[in-house]
Protein backbone atom coordinates (compact mmCIF):
# COMPACT_ATOMS: atom_id res chain seq x y z
CA UNK A 1 0.00 0.00 0.00
CA UNK A 2 3.00 2.25 0.93
CA UNK A 3 3.94 2.17 -2.37
CA UNK A 4 0.38 3.05 -4.13
CA UNK A 5 0.68 5.59 -1.85
CA UNK A 6 3.85 6.94 -3.10
CA UNK A 7 2.16 7.31 -7.07
CA UNK A 8 -0.48 8.74 -6.29
CA UNK A 9 1.11 12.34 -6.43
CA UNK A 10 2.72 11.38 -9.27
CA UNK A 11 -0.57 10.11 -11.17
CA UNK A 12 -2.10 13.64 -9.77
CA UNK A 13 0.89 16.00 -11.00
CA UNK A 14 0.86 14.57 -14.27
CA UNK A 15 -2.99 15.07 -14.80
CA UNK A 16 -2.62 18.75 -13.72
CA UNK A 17 -0.01 19.53 -15.86
CA UNK A 18 -2.38 20.30 -18.72
CA UNK A 19 -2.06 23.66 -20.27
CA UNK A 20 0.66 24.54 -22.44
CA UNK A 21 0.49 27.28 -24.94
CA UNK A 22 2.86 27.21 -27.70
CA UNK A 23 2.29 30.63 -29.73
CA UNK A 24 2.40 33.79 -28.02
CA UNK A 25 0.31 37.18 -29.50
CA UNK A 26 1.37 40.87 -28.67
CA UNK A 27 -1.53 42.87 -28.56
CA UNK A 28 -2.67 46.35 -29.77
CA UNK A 29 -6.24 47.24 -30.10
CA UNK A 30 -7.91 50.61 -31.53
CA UNK A 31 -11.48 50.92 -30.31
CA UNK A 32 -13.38 52.55 -33.32
CA UNK A 33 -16.48 55.29 -32.79
CA UNK A 34 -18.31 56.72 -35.15
CA UNK A 35 -20.86 59.47 -34.34
CA UNK A 36 -20.20 58.57 -30.25
CA UNK A 37 -20.64 54.90 -30.57
CA UNK A 38 -18.79 51.75 -30.22
CA UNK A 39 -18.41 50.64 -33.82
CA UNK A 40 -15.53 48.18 -34.29
CA UNK A 41 -12.25 47.03 -32.58
CA UNK A 42 -9.30 46.81 -35.01
CA UNK A 43 -6.29 44.19 -33.47
CA UNK A 44 -3.08 44.02 -34.50
CA UNK A 45 -1.61 40.61 -33.67
CA UNK A 46 2.44 40.15 -33.09
CA UNK A 47 3.17 36.80 -33.22
CA UNK A 48 6.24 35.40 -31.51
CA UNK A 49 9.44 35.10 -33.75
CA UNK A 50 8.88 31.19 -33.66
CA UNK A 51 5.49 30.94 -34.75
CA UNK A 52 5.94 33.93 -37.17
CA UNK A 53 8.74 31.78 -39.08
CA UNK A 54 6.43 29.03 -39.37
CA UNK A 55 3.21 31.01 -40.64
CA UNK A 56 5.81 32.74 -43.14
CA UNK A 57 8.24 29.82 -44.32
CA UNK A 58 9.00 29.74 -47.63
CA UNK A 59 6.15 32.37 -48.75
CA UNK A 60 8.52 34.90 -50.05
CA UNK A 61 10.46 34.92 -52.96
CA UNK A 62 14.17 34.15 -53.68
CA UNK A 63 14.94 33.76 -49.66
CA UNK A 64 13.75 37.03 -49.00
CA UNK A 65 11.28 38.23 -46.16
CA UNK A 66 7.66 37.90 -47.81
CA UNK A 67 5.01 40.74 -48.95
CA UNK A 68 2.07 42.14 -47.47
CA UNK A 69 0.94 40.96 -50.89
CA UNK A 70 1.86 37.55 -50.59
CA UNK A 71 1.00 37.14 -46.63
CA UNK A 72 -2.73 38.10 -47.79
CA UNK A 73 -3.44 34.46 -48.50
CA UNK A 74 -2.61 34.13 -44.88
CA UNK A 75 -4.20 36.84 -43.17
CA UNK A 76 -7.56 35.77 -44.72
CA UNK A 77 -7.06 32.12 -43.90
CA UNK A 78 -6.49 33.35 -40.22
CA UNK A 79 -8.84 35.58 -40.02
CA UNK A 80 -11.98 32.93 -41.56
CA UNK A 81 -10.76 30.58 -39.04
CA UNK A 82 -10.94 33.04 -36.39
CA UNK A 83 -14.55 33.18 -36.57
CA UNK A 84 -15.16 30.04 -34.85
CA UNK A 85 -13.50 31.28 -31.96
CA UNK A 86 -14.90 34.70 -31.66
CA UNK A 87 -11.99 36.22 -32.50
CA UNK A 88 -10.62 35.37 -28.83
CA UNK A 89 -11.62 38.59 -27.79
CA UNK A 90 -14.84 39.15 -25.55
CA UNK A 91 -16.35 42.48 -25.64
CA UNK A 92 -18.63 43.26 -23.09
CA UNK A 93 -21.17 46.45 -23.87
CA UNK A 94 -22.49 47.87 -20.31
CA UNK A 95 -22.23 44.65 -18.97
CA UNK A 96 -23.47 42.58 -21.85
CA UNK A 97 -21.81 40.48 -24.18
CA UNK A 98 -21.78 42.14 -27.89
CA UNK A 99 -21.70 40.05 -30.63
CA UNK A 100 -19.48 40.47 -33.65
CA UNK A 101 -20.50 40.98 -37.93
CA UNK A 102 -18.37 39.76 -39.93
CA UNK A 103 -14.45 41.11 -40.04
CA UNK A 104 -12.54 43.00 -42.59
CA UNK A 105 -9.99 45.15 -43.67
CA UNK A 106 -7.57 42.11 -43.03
CA UNK A 107 -3.98 41.98 -44.29
CA UNK A 108 -0.10 40.49 -42.67
CA UNK A 109 2.72 42.56 -42.17
CA UNK A 110 5.89 41.17 -41.45
CA UNK A 111 8.97 43.22 -39.79
CA UNK A 112 12.15 42.25 -41.32
CA UNK A 113 14.58 43.50 -38.41
CA UNK A 114 12.77 41.90 -35.31
CA UNK A 115 11.36 38.70 -37.60
CA UNK A 116 8.05 38.70 -36.70
CA UNK A 117 4.37 38.49 -38.47
CA UNK A 118 1.84 40.72 -37.22
CA UNK A 119 -2.12 40.33 -38.07
CA UNK A 120 -3.88 43.43 -38.99
CA UNK A 121 -7.81 42.77 -38.85
CA UNK A 122 -11.29 44.64 -37.65
CA UNK A 123 -14.05 43.14 -36.16
CA UNK A 124 -17.27 45.60 -36.35
CA UNK A 125 -19.75 44.85 -33.61
CA UNK A 126 -23.09 43.77 -35.09
CA UNK A 127 -24.83 46.73 -33.44
CA UNK A 128 -23.11 49.95 -32.69
CA UNK A 129 -24.35 51.25 -28.92
CA UNK A 130 -23.73 54.29 -26.94
CA UNK A 131 -21.47 53.17 -24.32
CA UNK A 132 -20.87 53.90 -21.02
CA UNK A 133 -18.75 51.22 -20.03
CA UNK A 134 -16.92 49.04 -23.24
CA UNK A 135 -14.54 45.99 -21.89
CA UNK A 136 -12.55 43.62 -23.89
CA UNK A 137 -10.43 40.85 -23.09
CA UNK A 138 -8.58 38.87 -25.43
CA UNK A 139 -7.55 35.83 -24.63
CA UNK A 140 -7.80 31.51 -26.17
CA UNK A 141 -9.56 29.77 -23.45
CA UNK A 142 -7.35 26.86 -24.62
CA UNK A 143 -4.45 28.35 -24.36
CA UNK A 144 -2.75 27.30 -27.13
CA UNK A 145 -2.26 30.48 -27.68
CA UNK A 146 -0.83 33.35 -24.89
CA UNK A 147 -2.58 36.59 -25.96
CA UNK A 148 -1.02 39.77 -23.95
CA UNK A 149 -1.17 43.16 -24.36
CA UNK A 150 2.19 44.91 -25.92
CA UNK A 151 3.46 46.86 -23.25
CA UNK A 152 3.76 50.85 -23.52
CA UNK A 153 0.05 51.76 -24.54
CA UNK A 154 -1.50 48.86 -26.48
CA UNK A 155 -5.05 49.84 -26.92
CA UNK A 156 -5.83 53.47 -28.76
CA UNK A 157 -9.21 54.71 -29.35
CA UNK A 158 -10.19 56.26 -32.46
CA UNK A 159 -12.31 59.69 -32.98
CA UNK A 160 -13.80 58.85 -29.50
CA UNK A 161 -15.87 61.64 -28.16
CA UNK A 162 -15.02 64.25 -25.22
CA UNK A 163 -14.63 62.69 -22.17
CA UNK A 164 -14.24 58.89 -22.67
CA UNK A 165 -11.42 57.21 -20.38
CA UNK A 166 -9.65 53.97 -20.89
CA UNK A 167 -7.43 52.02 -18.66
CA UNK A 168 -5.33 48.66 -18.99
CA UNK A 169 -5.29 46.01 -16.26
CA UNK A 170 -2.97 43.36 -16.21
CA UNK A 171 -4.28 40.55 -14.45
CA UNK A 172 -3.17 40.23 -10.51
CA UNK A 173 -1.46 37.90 -8.84
CA UNK A 174 -4.67 35.40 -8.09
CA UNK A 175 -7.23 36.42 -5.22
CA UNK A 176 -6.41 34.06 -2.92
CA UNK A 177 -10.13 32.92 -2.81
CA UNK A 178 -8.77 32.08 -6.48
CA UNK A 179 -5.80 30.42 -5.77
CA UNK A 180 -7.56 28.60 -3.00
CA UNK A 181 -10.00 26.93 -6.15
CA UNK A 182 -7.19 26.20 -8.09
CA UNK A 183 -5.05 24.06 -5.41
CA UNK A 184 -8.43 22.38 -4.73
CA UNK A 185 -9.34 21.79 -8.89
CA UNK A 186 -5.74 20.36 -8.72
CA UNK A 187 -6.68 17.69 -6.24
CA UNK A 188 -9.85 17.11 -7.40
CA UNK A 189 -9.15 16.90 -11.13
CA UNK A 190 -11.75 19.15 -11.83
CA UNK A 191 -12.10 22.36 -14.22
CA UNK A 192 -12.20 25.38 -11.22
CA UNK A 193 -14.68 27.31 -13.62
CA UNK A 194 -14.93 28.51 -17.05
CA UNK A 195 -14.65 31.88 -15.89
CA UNK A 196 -10.83 31.41 -15.18
CA UNK A 197 -9.30 31.94 -18.56
CA UNK A 198 -11.11 35.55 -18.42
CA UNK A 199 -9.68 35.70 -15.04
CA UNK A 200 -6.15 35.73 -15.71
CA UNK A 201 -6.32 37.89 -19.22
CA UNK A 202 -5.54 41.27 -19.99
CA UNK A 203 -8.12 43.71 -19.90
CA UNK A 204 -9.28 46.73 -21.31
CA UNK A 205 -11.30 49.50 -20.35
CA UNK A 206 -13.61 52.79 -21.74
CA UNK A 207 -15.60 54.51 -19.94
CA UNK A 208 -17.72 57.24 -21.40
CA UNK A 209 -19.88 60.03 -20.08
CA UNK B 1 -13.19 -9.53 7.99
CA UNK B 2 -10.17 -11.81 7.14
CA UNK B 3 -6.96 -10.75 6.19
CA UNK B 4 -7.63 -12.00 2.95
CA UNK B 5 -10.77 -10.13 2.09
CA UNK B 6 -9.65 -6.94 3.36
CA UNK B 7 -6.65 -7.57 0.41
CA UNK B 8 -9.02 -8.29 -2.23
CA UNK B 9 -11.19 -5.04 -1.40
CA UNK B 10 -7.73 -3.27 -1.69
CA UNK B 11 -6.57 -4.79 -4.80
CA UNK B 12 -10.70 -3.93 -5.94
CA UNK B 13 -9.83 -0.12 -5.09
CA UNK B 14 -6.48 -0.42 -6.53
CA UNK B 15 -7.67 -1.39 -10.08
CA UNK B 16 -10.93 0.78 -9.98
CA UNK B 17 -8.78 4.00 -9.35
CA UNK B 18 -6.35 2.67 -11.51
CA UNK B 19 -9.51 2.54 -14.40
CA UNK B 20 -10.31 5.77 -13.24
CA UNK B 21 -7.22 7.25 -13.79
CA UNK B 22 -6.64 6.05 -16.74
CA UNK B 23 -10.44 6.99 -17.97
CA UNK B 24 -9.82 10.40 -17.04
CA UNK B 25 -6.78 10.78 -18.93
CA UNK B 26 -8.54 9.66 -22.06
CA UNK B 27 -11.44 11.97 -21.07
CA UNK B 28 -9.16 14.82 -20.87
CA UNK B 29 -7.46 14.18 -24.27
CA UNK B 30 -10.33 12.85 -26.55
CA UNK B 31 -13.45 13.46 -25.37
CA UNK B 32 -13.73 17.10 -25.65
CA UNK B 33 -13.24 17.84 -29.36
CA UNK B 34 -10.06 18.78 -30.14
CA UNK B 35 -11.34 22.02 -32.29
CA UNK B 36 -8.79 23.44 -34.57
CA UNK B 37 -6.83 26.15 -33.30
CA UNK B 38 -6.43 28.87 -35.98
CA UNK B 39 -2.81 29.10 -35.28
CA UNK B 40 -2.49 25.91 -34.59
CA UNK B 41 0.53 23.63 -36.35
CA UNK B 42 -1.28 20.91 -37.53
CA UNK B 43 -1.87 18.38 -34.50
CA UNK B 44 -4.65 19.44 -32.17
CA UNK B 45 -2.69 20.39 -29.28
CA UNK B 46 -3.70 22.25 -26.32
CA UNK B 47 -7.16 21.94 -25.89
CA UNK B 48 -5.91 22.44 -22.11
CA UNK B 49 -8.55 23.34 -19.26
CA UNK B 50 -7.44 25.49 -16.62
CA UNK B 51 -6.66 22.91 -14.05
CA UNK B 52 -3.78 22.75 -11.18
CA UNK B 53 -0.92 24.52 -10.99
CA UNK B 54 -1.63 26.81 -14.00
CA UNK B 55 0.03 30.19 -13.52
CA UNK B 56 3.32 28.48 -12.95
CA UNK B 57 3.48 26.05 -15.67
CA UNK B 58 2.19 28.99 -17.91
CA UNK B 59 4.96 31.02 -16.69
CA UNK B 60 7.63 28.33 -17.39
CA UNK B 61 6.21 27.14 -21.10
CA UNK B 62 6.70 30.96 -22.31
CA UNK B 63 10.20 31.21 -20.83
CA UNK B 64 11.00 27.73 -22.38
CA UNK B 65 9.53 29.09 -25.66
CA UNK B 66 11.85 32.21 -25.78
CA UNK B 67 14.87 30.79 -24.27
CA UNK B 68 14.33 28.45 -27.36
CA UNK B 69 14.26 31.04 -29.73
CA UNK B 70 16.98 32.66 -28.10
CA UNK B 71 19.42 29.71 -27.91
CA UNK B 72 18.33 29.23 -31.58
CA UNK B 73 19.42 33.12 -32.46
CA UNK B 74 22.25 32.92 -30.63
CA UNK B 75 23.78 30.12 -32.61
CA UNK B 76 23.48 31.91 -35.40
CA UNK B 77 24.93 35.17 -34.23
CA UNK B 78 27.45 33.82 -31.89
CA UNK B 79 27.94 30.66 -33.49
CA UNK B 80 28.55 29.32 -29.98
CA UNK B 81 25.40 27.84 -27.58
CA UNK B 82 24.85 24.74 -29.32
CA UNK B 83 24.75 22.59 -26.21
CA UNK B 84 22.30 25.33 -24.36
CA UNK B 85 20.17 24.56 -26.86
CA UNK B 86 20.57 20.75 -26.38
CA UNK B 87 19.81 21.25 -23.03
CA UNK B 88 17.09 23.60 -22.86
CA UNK B 89 14.98 21.21 -25.14
CA UNK B 90 15.99 18.18 -23.51
CA UNK B 91 14.32 20.00 -20.12
CA UNK B 92 11.34 21.06 -22.52
CA UNK B 93 10.84 17.24 -23.77
CA UNK B 94 10.60 16.51 -20.00
CA UNK B 95 8.70 19.00 -19.33
CA UNK B 96 6.15 19.12 -21.76
CA UNK B 97 5.45 14.69 -22.28
CA UNK B 98 4.35 15.71 -18.38
CA UNK B 99 0.94 16.37 -19.25
CA UNK B 100 -1.40 13.77 -20.10
CA UNK B 101 -1.17 12.67 -23.87
CA UNK B 102 -2.44 10.17 -25.66
CA UNK B 103 1.03 8.62 -26.38
CA UNK B 104 1.68 8.44 -22.65
CA UNK B 105 -1.90 6.67 -22.21
CA UNK B 106 -0.73 3.94 -25.08
CA UNK B 107 2.72 2.90 -23.41
CA UNK B 108 1.22 2.56 -20.45
CA UNK B 109 -1.58 0.67 -21.64
CA UNK B 110 0.25 -1.60 -23.43
CA UNK B 111 2.53 -2.18 -20.42
CA UNK B 112 -0.64 -3.15 -18.46
CA UNK B 113 -1.86 -5.64 -21.16
CA UNK B 114 1.51 -7.19 -21.87
CA UNK B 115 4.18 -7.02 -19.75
CA UNK B 116 5.84 -7.96 -17.10
CA UNK B 117 9.15 -6.74 -18.33
CA UNK B 118 9.98 -3.15 -17.18
CA UNK B 119 13.44 -3.14 -19.82
CA UNK B 120 10.94 -3.82 -22.82
CA UNK B 121 8.46 -0.66 -21.39
CA UNK B 122 11.44 1.57 -21.43
CA UNK B 123 12.86 0.70 -24.27
CA UNK B 124 9.64 1.35 -26.21
CA UNK B 125 9.07 4.77 -24.55
CA UNK B 126 12.42 5.21 -25.90
CA UNK B 127 11.78 4.76 -29.56
CA UNK B 128 8.07 5.95 -29.46
CA UNK B 129 9.53 9.16 -28.46
CA UNK B 130 12.60 9.16 -30.87
CA UNK B 131 10.23 8.18 -33.69
CA UNK B 132 7.94 11.39 -32.61
CA UNK B 133 10.99 13.44 -33.07
CA UNK B 134 12.01 11.79 -36.33
CA UNK B 135 8.08 12.48 -37.62
CA UNK B 136 8.40 16.12 -36.66
CA UNK B 137 12.33 16.78 -39.00
CA UNK B 138 10.53 14.53 -41.39
CA UNK B 139 7.51 16.78 -41.51
CA UNK B 140 9.66 19.92 -41.18
CA UNK B 141 12.41 18.80 -43.52
CA UNK B 142 10.93 17.32 -46.76
CA UNK B 143 7.90 19.68 -46.90
CA UNK B 144 9.75 23.08 -45.98
CA UNK B 145 13.48 22.53 -46.63
CA UNK B 146 13.40 20.28 -49.78
CA UNK B 147 9.78 21.00 -51.37
CA UNK B 148 9.49 24.62 -50.46
CA UNK B 149 6.10 23.92 -48.85
CA UNK B 150 4.63 26.30 -46.41
CA UNK B 151 2.58 26.52 -43.30
CA UNK B 152 -0.17 25.47 -45.01
CA UNK B 153 1.03 22.22 -46.46
CA UNK B 154 3.07 21.27 -43.10
CA UNK B 155 -0.12 21.82 -41.28
CA UNK B 156 -2.01 19.64 -43.98
CA UNK B 157 0.77 16.65 -43.28
CA UNK B 158 0.71 16.99 -39.39
CA UNK B 159 -3.43 16.59 -39.98
CA UNK B 160 -3.33 13.46 -41.71
CA UNK B 161 -0.35 12.26 -39.36
CA UNK B 162 -2.57 12.51 -36.47
CA UNK B 163 -5.34 11.19 -38.33
CA UNK B 164 -3.55 7.83 -39.29
CA UNK B 165 -2.09 7.49 -36.00
CA UNK B 166 -5.68 8.10 -34.13
CA UNK B 167 -7.05 5.48 -36.69
CA UNK B 168 -3.72 3.55 -35.53
CA UNK B 169 -4.42 3.58 -31.91
CA UNK B 170 -8.32 1.82 -31.73
CA UNK B 171 -7.21 -0.60 -34.64
CA UNK B 172 -4.43 -1.93 -32.14
CA UNK B 173 -6.67 -1.28 -29.35
CA UNK B 174 -9.54 -3.71 -31.09
CA UNK B 175 -6.86 -6.35 -31.75
CA UNK B 176 -5.68 -6.65 -28.63
CA UNK B 177 -9.16 -6.11 -26.55
CA UNK B 178 -10.30 -9.20 -28.97
CA UNK B 179 -6.89 -11.03 -27.94
CA UNK B 180 -7.29 -10.30 -24.18
CA UNK B 181 -10.93 -10.65 -24.61
CA UNK B 182 -10.41 -14.41 -25.10
CA UNK B 183 -8.05 -14.86 -22.50
CA UNK B 184 -10.05 -13.75 -20.22
CA UNK B 185 -12.87 -15.76 -20.80
CA UNK B 186 -10.46 -18.55 -21.58
CA UNK B 187 -9.04 -18.23 -17.82
CA UNK B 188 -12.98 -17.42 -15.71
CA UNK B 189 -13.94 -21.00 -17.66
CA UNK B 190 -13.92 -22.83 -14.25
CA UNK B 191 -11.16 -25.47 -14.13
CA UNK B 192 -12.28 -28.99 -15.04
CA UNK B 193 -12.36 -31.83 -12.83
CA UNK B 194 -8.58 -33.39 -12.96
CA UNK B 195 -9.65 -36.90 -12.84
CA UNK B 196 -10.79 -36.20 -16.52
CA UNK B 197 -7.11 -36.47 -18.16
CA UNK B 198 -8.62 -35.75 -21.81
CA UNK B 199 -9.61 -31.67 -20.53
CA UNK B 200 -7.07 -31.07 -18.09
CA UNK B 201 -7.08 -27.09 -18.67
CA UNK B 202 -3.76 -25.51 -18.41
CA UNK B 203 -4.16 -22.45 -16.44
CA UNK B 204 -2.99 -18.99 -18.23
CA UNK B 205 -1.45 -21.25 -20.89
CA UNK B 206 -2.76 -19.79 -24.05
CA UNK B 207 -1.44 -21.69 -26.39
CA UNK B 208 -2.80 -24.69 -25.16
CA UNK B 209 -7.02 -24.25 -24.77
CA UNK B 210 -9.24 -26.60 -25.04
CA UNK B 211 -12.58 -26.02 -27.05
CA UNK B 212 -16.10 -26.16 -24.97
CA UNK B 213 -16.06 -29.77 -26.12
CA UNK B 214 -13.22 -30.51 -24.22
CA UNK B 215 -11.81 -31.67 -27.38
CA UNK B 216 -8.89 -29.59 -29.41
CA UNK B 217 -7.21 -29.96 -32.27
CA UNK B 218 -3.41 -30.04 -32.29
CA UNK B 219 -2.82 -27.68 -35.35
CA UNK B 220 -1.30 -24.48 -34.48
CA UNK B 221 -3.64 -21.59 -34.52
CA UNK B 222 -2.53 -19.28 -36.65
CA UNK B 223 -3.23 -16.60 -34.38
CA UNK B 224 -1.27 -18.03 -31.49
CA UNK B 225 1.78 -18.61 -34.09
CA UNK B 226 5.18 -17.88 -32.90
CA UNK B 227 4.37 -16.21 -29.84
CA UNK B 228 7.71 -14.00 -29.38
CA UNK B 229 6.78 -12.74 -33.00
CA UNK B 230 3.51 -12.14 -31.71
CA UNK B 231 4.91 -9.45 -28.94
CA UNK B 232 7.37 -7.99 -31.32
CA UNK B 233 4.44 -6.76 -33.75
CA UNK B 234 2.62 -5.50 -30.34
CA UNK B 235 6.24 -3.62 -29.18
CA UNK B 236 6.44 -2.00 -32.90
CA UNK B 237 2.54 -1.26 -33.48
CA UNK B 238 2.75 0.41 -29.46
CA UNK B 239 5.71 2.24 -30.68
CA UNK B 240 4.23 3.52 -33.84
CA UNK B 241 0.76 4.64 -32.85
CA UNK B 242 2.21 6.46 -29.93
CA UNK B 243 5.20 7.69 -31.48
CA UNK B 244 4.18 8.93 -34.91
CA UNK B 245 2.22 12.30 -33.81
CA UNK B 246 4.46 15.17 -33.58
CA UNK B 247 4.82 17.51 -30.97
CA UNK B 248 4.10 21.21 -31.90
CA UNK B 249 7.26 22.29 -30.02
CA UNK B 250 9.41 20.30 -32.23
CA UNK B 251 7.95 22.00 -35.81
CA UNK B 252 7.96 25.13 -34.11
CA UNK B 253 11.87 24.73 -33.36
CA UNK B 254 12.64 23.17 -36.74
CA UNK B 255 10.97 25.86 -38.93
CA UNK B 256 12.56 28.94 -37.02
CA UNK B 257 15.97 27.42 -36.82
CA UNK B 258 15.50 26.88 -40.98
CA UNK B 259 14.46 30.34 -41.26
CA UNK B 260 17.60 31.33 -39.32
CA UNK B 261 19.54 29.29 -42.16
CA UNK B 262 20.79 26.57 -39.28
CA UNK B 263 18.42 23.64 -39.63
CA UNK B 264 20.91 21.28 -37.75
CA UNK B 265 20.65 23.19 -34.86
CA UNK B 266 16.63 22.66 -35.02
CA UNK B 267 17.39 18.35 -35.66
CA UNK B 268 19.76 18.29 -32.96
CA UNK B 269 17.26 20.53 -30.84
CA UNK B 270 14.21 18.19 -32.18
CA UNK B 271 16.22 14.39 -30.82
CA UNK B 272 17.11 16.47 -27.17
CA UNK B 273 13.53 16.92 -26.81
CA UNK B 274 12.60 13.21 -27.74
CA UNK B 275 14.91 12.06 -24.92
CA UNK B 276 13.31 14.28 -22.65
CA UNK B 277 10.39 12.78 -23.44
CA UNK B 278 11.33 9.16 -23.62
CA UNK B 279 12.58 9.90 -19.88
CA UNK B 280 9.09 11.21 -18.64
CA UNK B 281 6.89 8.42 -20.37
CA UNK B 282 9.35 5.70 -19.78
CA UNK B 283 8.70 7.01 -15.85
CA UNK B 284 4.20 6.30 -16.60
CA UNK B 285 5.18 3.00 -18.25
CA UNK B 286 7.10 2.03 -14.94
CA UNK B 287 4.59 3.31 -13.07
CA UNK B 288 1.83 1.50 -14.95
CA UNK B 289 4.30 -2.04 -14.21
CA UNK B 290 4.37 -1.61 -10.89
CA UNK B 291 0.92 -1.26 -9.84
CA UNK B 292 -0.37 -4.29 -11.83
CA UNK B 293 2.43 -5.48 -9.77
CA UNK B 294 0.90 -4.85 -6.71
CA UNK B 295 -2.63 -5.59 -7.76
CA UNK B 296 -0.75 -8.93 -8.50
CA UNK B 297 0.55 -9.62 -5.85
CA UNK B 298 -2.20 -8.25 -3.41
CA UNK B 299 -4.56 -10.93 -4.62
CA UNK B 300 -1.96 -13.66 -4.47
CA UNK B 301 0.24 -13.53 -7.46
CA UNK B 302 -0.09 -14.65 -11.07
CA UNK B 303 0.42 -18.03 -10.15
CA UNK B 304 -3.21 -18.76 -8.29
CA UNK B 305 -6.60 -18.51 -9.85
CA UNK B 306 -7.50 -15.52 -8.38
CA UNK B 307 -4.54 -14.05 -9.55
CA UNK B 308 -4.73 -15.03 -12.58
CA UNK B 309 -8.31 -13.62 -13.48
CA UNK B 310 -7.34 -10.19 -12.03
CA UNK B 311 -4.49 -10.21 -14.34
CA UNK B 312 -6.21 -11.14 -16.99
CA UNK B 313 -9.51 -9.10 -16.74
CA UNK B 314 -6.40 -5.77 -16.25
CA UNK B 315 -4.89 -6.78 -19.81
CA UNK B 316 -8.23 -6.70 -21.59
CA UNK B 317 -9.75 -3.48 -19.46
CA UNK B 318 -6.24 -1.70 -20.98
CA UNK B 319 -7.03 -2.65 -24.38
CA UNK B 320 -10.72 -1.63 -24.06
CA UNK B 321 -8.95 1.96 -23.00
CA UNK B 322 -6.42 2.11 -26.03
CA UNK B 323 -9.73 1.42 -28.29
CA UNK B 324 -11.85 3.73 -26.64
CA UNK B 325 -9.03 6.73 -26.84
CA UNK B 326 -8.35 6.01 -29.91
CA UNK B 327 -12.33 5.97 -30.87
CA UNK B 328 -12.71 8.86 -28.94
CA UNK B 329 -9.75 10.80 -30.45
CA UNK B 330 -10.86 10.00 -33.93
CA UNK B 331 -14.44 10.96 -33.43
CA UNK B 332 -13.39 14.03 -31.41
CA UNK B 333 -11.28 14.76 -34.82
CA UNK B 334 -13.98 14.75 -37.03
CA UNK B 335 -16.34 16.30 -34.92
CA UNK B 336 -14.06 19.34 -35.04
CA UNK B 337 -14.59 19.40 -38.51
CA UNK B 338 -11.10 18.70 -39.75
Amino acid sequence: MKRLALLLPLLLWSHGAHAHPHVMVGVTSEVVFVDGKVTAIRHHWTFDDMYSAFVTANLGQDGKDPTTQELQPVAQTNVESLREFDYFTVPKMNGKKAPFAAPKDYSMTFDSADKTATLHFTVPLAEAAQSKLFVFQVYDPSYFVAFAFKPGDPVTLTNAPQGCSLSVSKPKSLESEDSKKLNESFFSGLSPGSDFGAKLADRAIVACP
Amino acid sequence: MTRATLMRLAALMGAIALAAWAADAAMAQGLTPPARNPFSVGVSEGGGQYTGLLGWIMARQMEFERALSGAVRAIRTTGGGFWTLAGLSFAYGVFHAAGPGHGKAVVAAYMIANEKALKRGIIISGLAALLQGFVAIAIVGVLALLLGAAAAQMREAAQWVEIASFAGIAAFGAMLALRKGRALARTLRPPAPASRFVCEAVDGDEDHVHGPDCGHSHMPDPSTLGKPRLEWRDAVLTVITAGSRPCSGAILVLVFSLAQGIFYAGVAAAFAMAIGTAITTAALATMAVLAKGLALRLTGGAASRRGEIVARALEFAAACLVLALGLALLLGFTLAGL
